[in-house]
């Protein structure tokens, strides 16, 4: 074929005027497949551990975000209350496993949810995680470093996200804080923490097993009362500094973007000799970089006080209380300003009603918009997130990585109770 | 000879590329309600879409018959229909492909939204980025869409052209034989 420069100039004009809109078709359709909606209903998900802290967070998973097609549990009488509230709750009855290998064969699941005591957290989200579900695990996250370990490792093999359920970090109340008060300076520099949660009650729990003849021992516990009042003992718990303080220290790490260097800790069990293990009464120190510190107590003998993070800054005090309330106590001043949480952007701002104006950066005063927080909406948005992150891929909050420094500071704070000195954090 | 080769260059090229973003706003009306029930980028949750909510809310001199169209069960029809044509008269004026068809294709689908809700408040609504009275950006896409149909712009870009080519081929080659 032989053709003349002219023609082939026109046959190369005649191509690209007969293609001329593809080149936009392509780059636009790329463009809509990375930023346009994400296809998918809710999330196919498991519940493993019906006890209290699994049940709440049922009660919280919204029917649109995740589809609950099954609960594990070693005991039935639980698993059936379960059940029974999801029916009553308009949802699909779940199938009931005892096992959660057996469940993660016959199932096909997306994600799971453990509840479970401490102790099996890393065996169970392993397995999970090498199943290739999505793990959001309850705090804390292992009982021991290298159990933290394992659950990453699993985590980065399977390329699944693993998420550590502290709502705190999806607690409206404290991204207002932290974003509108602590990032933008209005307590100043905070060298302090004051770290607080008080009760004035036993936390050995009373509840019979589901049946006369019910054997936990292949489950791993010698008796009915180590299995129902597994905080209570070593083997199987970190007690009070685990189970309520790492909740505050994973707090005071995101508000110090920091983790703890080194402990002190003392602890007693001083009211309740019944036969537990861990601390009734417990006080730790935590040394921040930088000359910074918090102090943790919980005890069972007084409850005064309740759950709060204080943090004290040069220019401000900043108390978060019960983690449904937040003060700001200005440096020199005896007025006392409250501060509420407005939903009015994306995010969650901090809304001051005023005995001083609102003249800060990131501040908005709108009352009208102020909504009331309640706990659970820490709860129903750590699992929308988690649900979202399973769907586009998004980060998550709180990983494991987050997870595992306040794990440290717990498990080198009970070390140094039990050693009664002082002990440096060091990776394991 | 084609009306396009008395418009200049730069004359060609705007009316393609007014097509092309024309074509790329159905085709991803079509696709993003394909696309649900899903999930943002941003990890919020988006419903399945349905022409209900619309129909139910229509204004203007059809309203009697939009808002009864819910209520007689077509919302599973139109959903179905709005969601292909969207998509197919997108690429189609992207791709300027079927170019004519695409083009009374997009502007029947835009002269019903309009019916649908023609702006006759003249104040900003809810949802709505500026404040219209009766004429808004579905009557001026309409309009635009007119204008392509109009200079027939299958005819200067797009995969129309081949077929084109192909006829004027045929014909000459017919031509040749029945002179021959």
């Amino acid at each position: 074929m032989n053709l003349t420069d002219e023609q082939k100039e026109q046959g190369r004009r005649n191509f690209l005027k007969a293609l001329a809109g593809t080149p936009a078709l392509a780059a636009l359709g790329a463009a809509a497949a990375m930023q346009g909606p994400v296809k998918g209903g809710p999330v196919k998900a498991a519940v493993i551990g019906t006890g209290g802290m699994g049940r709440g967070l049922i009660a919280q998973c919204q029917k649109d975000l995740i589809d609950l097609v099954a609960l594990c549990d070693i005991n039935p009488k639980r698993r059936r209350a379960v059940t029974e509230m999801l029916i009553k709750n308009g949802r699909a009855q779940p199938k009931e496993y005892e096992d959660w290998r057996e469940m993660l064969q016959k199932e096909d699941l997306e994600a799971v949810i453990i509840a479970t005591p401490l102790w099996s957290h890393a065996e169970i989200a392993v397995g999970c995680l090498d199943a290739g579900k999505h793990v959001l695990c309850e705090k804390m996250i292992a009982k021991n470093e290298a159990d933290c370990h394992r659950m990453i490792d699993a985590m980065r093999r399977n390329k699944r996200i693993l998420e550590i359920g502290y709502q705190r970090y999806y607690n409206p109340v404290y991204q207002a804080s932290y974003n509108n008060i602590v990032k933008q300076g209005l307590i100043g520099d905070v060298y302090f923490a004051r770290l607080v949660w008080h009760r004035n009650a036993n936390w050995r729990r009373k509840e019979d097993p589901p049946t006369p003849d019910f054997d936990p021992s292949k489950w791993g516990y010698p008796d009915w009362e180590h299995l129902v009042n597994w905080r209570l003992y070593k083997q199987y718990s970190e007690g009070l500094t685990a189970e309520l303080g790492s909740h505050l220290i994973t707090a005071t790490n995101w508000f110090f973007e920091a983790a703890p260097v080194a402990a002190y800790a003392t602890g007693s069990i001083a009211r309740y000799n019944d036969g537990r293990e861990v601390f009734d009464h417990v006080y730790a120190t935590l040394e921040y970089p930088g000359g910074r510190a918090a102090t943790f107590s919980s005890i069972e003998s007084n409850a005064f006080e309740d759950h709060y993070e204080m943090f004290l800054g040069t220019k401000g005090t900043l108390i978060l209380q019960n983690e449904v309330e937040v003060y700001l106590f200005y440096e020199g001043e005896a007025a006392t300003t409250k501060v509420e949480v407005s939903r009015q952007a994306d995010a969650p701002v901090a809304d001051t009603s005023a005995t001083r104006p609102a003249d800060a950066q990131g501040r908005t005063v709108n009352a009208a918009t102020t909504e009331q927080v309640d706990r659970n909406i820490s709860y129903r948005n750590e699992i929308a997130e988690f649900c979202a992150s399973v769907r586009t891929g998004r980060p998550v909050r709180c990983g494991p990585e987050k997870a595992m420094q306040s794990a440290r500071a717990v498990f080198t704070a009970n070390r140094a109770a039990e050693k009664g000195q002082r002990l440096a954090l060091t990776e394991a | 000879m084609n009306n396009h080769t008395r418009l200049s260059n730069s004359q060609q090229i705007a009316l393609i590329a007014l097509r092309t973003l024309i074509g790329w706003h159905f085709l991803y009306e079509g696709y993003y309600k394909f696309a649900l029930p899903g999930w943002s980028a941003d990890g919020t949750r988006l419903s399945a879409w349905s022409s209900a909510g619309y129909l139910k809310a229509a204004t203007g001199p059809l309203a009697v018959l939009f808002r009864r169209m819910p209520d007689a069960g077509w919302t599973t029809f139109l959903d179905g229909t709005v969601k292909i044509s969207l998509a197919l008269i997108g690429i189609s004026l992207m791709l300027g492909l079927f170019t004519r068809l695409g083009c009374w294709g997009a502007l029947l689908l835009l002269v019903l939204f309009y019916l649908l809700m023609i702006p006759l408040g003249g104040t900003q609504q809810p949802g709505s980025e500026g404040a219209y009275l009766v004429v808004n950006k579905t009557l001026i896409e309409a309009a635009a869409v007119a204008a392509l149909l109009a200079f027939n712009t299958g005819a200067i870009a797009g995969l129309d052209l081949l077929f084109a080519n192909r006829k004027e081929r045929l014909a000459a080659k017919l031509r040749t034989d029945t002179a021959n």
